[in-house]
């Protein structure tokens, strides 16, 4: 049994930040759009926090899917999005099994390669590189 | 200026291919309708999809580090959120080559560090360049630093070749200017 969840997050996309649509009680996440903030560290924050708060409140072997499909992000983005995914590794160590679906470009090197790095980085995540055609 | 004075800067921006000038005020909203006509300057170019890409990361960084860390503030330095700071950044076309150039003003006595931080750059290969990329995407965020110390190493991968770095004088004697060109 998960004990209890928190609710439900969903931030709309806006012109320099992604949509976040997280939802704990279905247990899939998603993030999609573009995200170069301007204190990617603020914008991040309340998703960090209720992702810890949803993961530290599962079973051992609850199935969490990660859908991220985010077209560009900047610098600062990337490294709130590396800690992020750090949380979810975490879980996994604990018996949670979080698959991570990596929705790119197909041309796109960089969407590629940070995604071999996340892959690296958190082997206890499924990863699955998901190449769109553009 | 002059009406002549007026036509020979227009033709200068054409003889140069400059495809994007601007100077002035840097906020996020000023960065984020910039970055929509970079993008929709980029679309009709005949650049490759991956180049226009690191073209547009590349803009976003610089506009992102004035706006962070230009002298020139009309936010108080301590303001983390809505920041406002003065700087000018030109992207244009040299051959098959594309070019962004950028210059924000410095304080003097911050020179020096800055110098230390760029001057690497200047001389890593790209596999160092994803070496120290990776290294830092896993580290600390520095001190001082507003994103995760990244900016410098994100321009110099997507870069074709090494990032330049030039310091030139102010009207201001305690302040310099710092220019960054980066070609794609």
């Amino acid at each position: 049994m998960n004990s209890t969840l928190p609710d439900d997050l969903f931030i709309p996309e806006a012109e320099a930040s992604p949509q976040v649509d997280f939802r704990f009680s279905e247990h899939r996440l998603a993030l999609k759009g573009e995200s170069y903030p301007e204190n990617a560290a603020s914008f991040y924050a309340e998703t960090i926090e209720r992702t810890r708060t949803y993961l530290a409140a599962l079973a051992e072997d609850q199935v969490v899917t990660i859908d991220v499909a985010l077209s560009y992000f900047n610098s600062s983005s990337t490294k709130m999005l590396f800690g992020l995914f750090s949380t979810f590794q975490d879980a996994c160590t604990r018996g949670v099994v979080v698959i991570l679906n990596w929705h790119r470009d197909a041309e796109d090197d960089t969407m590629e390669e940070f995604g071999a790095e996340l892959h690296d980085e958190y082997p206890s995540l499924q990863f699955n590189d998901i190449p769109v055609a553009p | 200026m002059t009406y002549d004075d007026y036509q020979e800067f227009s033709a200068l921006v054409t003889q140069r291919n400059i495809v994007f000038y601007y100077f002035g005020y840097f906020s996020q909203s000023i960065t984020a309708a910039m970055a929509e006509a970079v993008r929709l300057q980029l679309e009709k170019s005949d650049a490759a999809p991956s180049t226009r890409r690191k073209i547009f990361s590349s803009f976003v960084e610089m506009a992102q580090n004035i706006t962070h860390y230009s002298l020139d503030s009309l936010s108080p330095a301590e303001q983390r959120n809505d920041q406002l700071r003065q700087g000018s950044v030109c992207i244009g076309r040299d051959g098959d080559r594309y070019f962004l150039l950028c210059s924000n003003s410095v304080a003097a006595d911050q020179v020096e560090l800055l110098r230390q931080k760029v001057e690497p750059l200047k001389t890593m290969s790209l596999d160092d360049i994803k070496r120290a990329y990776r290294e830092t995407l896993r580290a600390e965020a520095p001190v001082g630093s507003k994103g995760g110390g990244l900016g410098f190493l994100t321009l110099a991968r997507d870069a074709s070749s090494p990032l330049e770095f030039s310091f030139a004088p102010s009207a201001q004697s305690d302040a310099v200017t710092f220019f960054i060109k980066a070609t794609i």
